[in-house]
């Protein structure tokens, strides 16, 4: 039972990271309708920055990751410029131009800092929490509240406030939005720019419990994704919800199947989004003719 | 001009064989070597190519294909001792099944979800051969024997060469032969447009599956042949970044021809050799390639020779809608027209009811129009029909037999056809094209010719190119015979859709608004086709807004309103009735030509 609840935390943490990778992916897709399969490059470069702050710059670990988030933010932004012209076209073509963008970033990155990686030390040195036998570290509890702190002001940014609620508006009807006055560009831009953002901390806070490497975002951006379509692609609540389902699965696999954690996670995966592919939160869609 | 090309197409494919075949010959130790690895891309270049480009099924598993043909070599030839060809053959059975496994997804989803499915798999194969113990793991497996072929070893890189380029010529011909063929022009209707494939009788989910064997087969070939040829394999051939490298092949030649899926992969594999030693700037280089690949010319290299060339035929001629024929007669399908019979039909959504227990009945050799306000349930009805969409309740009929809650592709091999409200031809499908996809009755099944037949899918496409051509003359569409649909202005867009319904010989044939958009000229013309189609026996249903043409055209008319039919009978008599004025017109004045 103890390692249960061990593999549980453990698994718990992830999720959250993984539900910061799901939320940047819903959010760009239910705004635009781009799949941004760069997301895991965007977050491998927040997670170098981070770490060039944190390391070599010798910015505090607080300072450090919000500079990264906004110097990625800047980086998202480019790439929706660029990817401007596929927007509301066809949804492979945009699939593979992120794809190509991701392979920039990652180009980039070992142009930048080698392929050889850098591990980063936990910011956070006290000594693990000990709850009726399960070790907690404190890092781990750090890294779930910051998720849960995002997620609450991303969902007040997007109900409470003007700019949110037409991001939302642009989300249900780009040409209803466009009628009433909202700048439709500007909005995808702001949404990427946010998307981007959430894959730099989700990054950055990562990066103490991995290893940086020009790849890391390979693995991580494919759990996310995984994470937002178990959800319920574009669905706030489903990217959490998918987000710590994909964790505590993989935590488990790799507690049971040990080496075969990736395999077993993704064919319990496939077979999840075969019998519900709309996801836990997605909504039906119907065929219009 | 088309003529032309045709007559330098077989002296450049002589020229391009000489040169492939003379190649080694000018090439020292090293470049024989890239030339093979080249070759080995090209194979799953292609294969990627006919599964995304063709059939439209986004894979990012192809690599996993590779590595299964591979491993499955690697693994029966050192580990069991099997020959190399005997291994070669079931490690090929063996990329059919996982071909098949990693389809399956597509039967349920597409686009973005099939792709992180797909890489989800090959993520959770490159899982398995770095852990499992019969891999090798890590260190991979090493001493897998050389293929001998005729007594010979071909343990020379050069005669190595030699096998992979007769292998890739075979694969190249076989994909040209399934492309231009009844099979690949139903792949390519399945990626334009699978909905209206699916009603024009293509069994799609069959399809899908068809599309991701084939992709297996030449990931699963290009696999055993490198296994062959480096003796040694490990993980890391099978990563994530040699998928999106083979995608960035595919997407640079361009993933709609194979051609240029050949071009592709063998270009980037030259540039990253010359850059070997800047691996970085090289993958800078093709991922920048493939952003502005996408951006401006999304058809890849392939397709730039086609735009210049349609860009220049706009030039100087264009395609005038003067060059339509006049309207000939419906060729005879020796089939008669079928009763329609639907019966307490009930179709809800979540909630809402968009058909509340309808009831109608259509006669052979009769025109029945359905009416009623915009969000009635008219288009509903049809989607129903043809087989969209599973009724909650009711049933539909033809000539007595129970067709609602079949599949579209068996309704339409019952004998519908149907167009749409908003134009649904594919798009990337020459109109004659257009016409021989639903002229197609073939099953899938069917499809084995191409294996053991291949002379029957000859003669089977010979013969549907001249039926097709006389449907064509007889829409009058001859001279738009080799136009791309959304090259043509819209009221010849609706005559083809017209033409595609009737190439596949319906005896009941579905109109969505056969009329809209059309002007007075060509609503003239559209009546005196449907009479024509009325005439020649088979039963029409139609939807349409136009009162005057409902009027004049339809012998009954059925009116909905809120999924309810609230009138039906002769179209004077209905037109009459209060609750109908009131319902579809809101006002108790006769509607005015004007419409």
């Amino acid at each position: 039972m103890q390692s249960f609840f061990q593999t549980l935390v453990s698994g718990l943490s992830f999720g959250a990271v993984y539900s910061l990778i799901a939320l940047g992916f819903s959010l760009v897709y239910r705004t635009m309708g781009l799949v941004n399969f760069a997301h895991g490059a965007v977050l491998m470069t927040g997670a170098y920055l981070a770490s060039t702050f944190y390391l070599s710059a010798r910015l505090p670990f607080a300072v450090a990751v919000p500079a990264a988030v906004l110097a990625t933010g800047v980086v998202g932004l480019l790439i929706e410029r660029v990817l401007r012209p596929l927007e509301s076209k066809d949804v492979d073509l945009m699939l593979i131009g992120t794809i190509g963008a991701g392979t920039v970033l990652e180009a980039v990155a070992i142009l930048i800092w080698t392929s050889s990686g850098r591990g980063v030390p936990s910011p956070v040195r006290a000594a693990p929490l000990d709850v009726g036998g399960v070790r907690i570290p404190v890092y781990n509890l750090v890294v779930i509240a910051v998720a849960a702190v995002t997620m609450v002001l991303l969902t007040l940014f997007l109900q409470r406030t003007k700019r949110g609620a037409a991001m939302q508006a642009v989300a249900m009807d780009p040409e209803a939005a466009t009628a009433v006055g909202i700048h439709v560009g500007r909005s995808n831009a702001v949404a990427f720019a946010i998307g981007a953002g959430l894959a730099a901390l989700a990054g950055s806070l990562a990066s103490p419990m991995l290893f940086v490497s020009p790849t890391m975002g390979d693995s991580l951006g494919i759990q996310g994704f995984a994470a937002a379509i178990l959800g319920g692609f574009g669905s706030i609540p489903g990217a959490i919800v998918g987000g710590l389902g994909i964790g505590v699965i993989g935590s488990f696999a790799a507690q049971w199947f040990q080496g075969y954690s990736d395999l077993v996670t993704f064919v319990v995966f496939t077979v999840l989004v075969m019998v519900r592919p709309t996801g836990v939160f997605g909504e039906k869609t119907v065929n219009r003719a | 001009m088309n003529r032309l090309f045709a007559a330098r197409r077989p002296l450049g494919l002589a020229a391009l064989a000489i040169v492939a075949w003379v190649l080694p010959y000018r090439l020292n130790v090293y470049w024989i070597s890239v030339a093979d690895t080249a070759l080995l891309f090209a194979l799953l270049a292609v294969g990627l190519g006919l599964v995304m480009g063709i059939a439209g099924q986004v894979n990012l598993a192809q690599v996993a294909f590779f590595g299964v043909g591979a491993y499955g070599v690697g693994i029966l030839t050192t580990a069991h001792g099997f020959g190399f060809w005997l291994a070669a053959l079931l490690a090929m059975v063996a990329a059919v099944c996982a071909g098949l496994v990693v389809g399956l997804p597509a039967l349920r989803v597409q686009s973005h979800y099939l792709g992180i499915v797909t890489l989800g798999l090959a993520v959770a194969f490159l899982d398995w051969v770095t852990n499992a113990p019969v891999t090798g793991g890590d260190s991979g497996l090493s001493g897998i024997p050389t293929p001998p072929l005729f007594g010979v070893g071909l343990s020379s890189q050069y005669l190595y060469y030699y096998l992979e380029l007769i292998v890739l010529a075979a694969g190249l011909a076989f994909g040209y032969f399934v492309v231009r063929t009844s099979l690949g022009r139903r792949l390519r209707a399945m990626r334009d447009d699978a909905l209206a494939a699916g009603a024009a009788g293509a069994e799609i989910r069959v399809l899908r599956m068809i599309a991701f064997v084939l992709a297996s087969v030449y990931g699963g070939a290009a696999g055993v042949l490198y296994a062959g040829l480096i003796h040694y394999i490990a993980p890391e051939t099978f990563s994530i970044a040699d998928m999106f490298l083979l995608l960035a092949m595919v997407i640079i030649g361009g993933r709609q021809s194979l051609w240029g899926c050949v071009v592709g992969a063998i270009g980037l594999t030259v540039a990253q050799q010359e850059l070997i030693n800047l691996a970085a700037y090289a993958q800078l280089g093709y991922g920048m390639l493939v952003v502005a690949v996408v951006v401006f010319a999304p058809t890849g290299l392939a397709g730039v020779p086609s735009r210049v060339r349609r860009w220049r035929l706009r030039r100087w001629s264009g395609i005038s809608a003067a060059a339509l024929g006049s309207f000939s007669g419906v060729p005879s399908s020796g089939r008669t027209g079928a009763v329609l019979e639907v019966s307490g039909l009930v179709m809800r959504f979540r909630g809402v009811i968009a058909l509340d227990r309808v009831s109608l009945r259509a006669e052979p050799g009769e025109i029945l129009g359905i009416v009623g306000p915009n969000g009635s349930g008219k288009t509903t009805l049809f989607n129903v029909i043809s087989g969209l969409y599973r009724p909650s309740g009711g049933r539909v009929d033809l000539d007595g037999r129970v067709i609602s809650g079949s599949r579209p592709w068996r309704i339409s091999h019952h004998g519908v056809a149907r167009t749409f409200q908003h134009l649904r031809l594919f798009g990337n499908l020459t109109v004659l094209d257009n016409v021989r996809m639903a002229m197609d009755r073939t099953r899938s099944w069917w499809s084995w010719r191409y294996v053991f037949w291949p002379v029957g899918v000859w003669r089977h496409e010979r013969e549907l190119s001249r039926q097709a051509g006389a449907v064509l003359d007889a829409f009058g569409l001859a001279a738009f015979a080799g136009a791309l649909p959304h090259s043509l202005p819209y009221g010849i867009q609706r005559r083809v859709e017209i033409a595609r319904a009737m190439a596949s010989a319906p005896r009941l044939l579905l109109l969505d608004e056969p009329a809209a958009g059309l002007n007075g000229d060509e609503q003239r013309q559209l009546a005196e086709i449907v009479r024509a189609i009325r005439a020649s026996g088979v039963t029409v249903v139609l939807i349409e807004h136009n009162m005057g043409l409902v009027m004049s055209l339809c012998d009954r008319v059925v009116v909905l309103d809120s999924g309810a039919v609230i009138a039906s009978g002769v179209p004077a008599s209905v037109a009459a009735q209060p609750a109908v004025l009131e319902a579809y017109l809101g006002t108790t004045t006769l509607p005015s030509e004007a419409s």
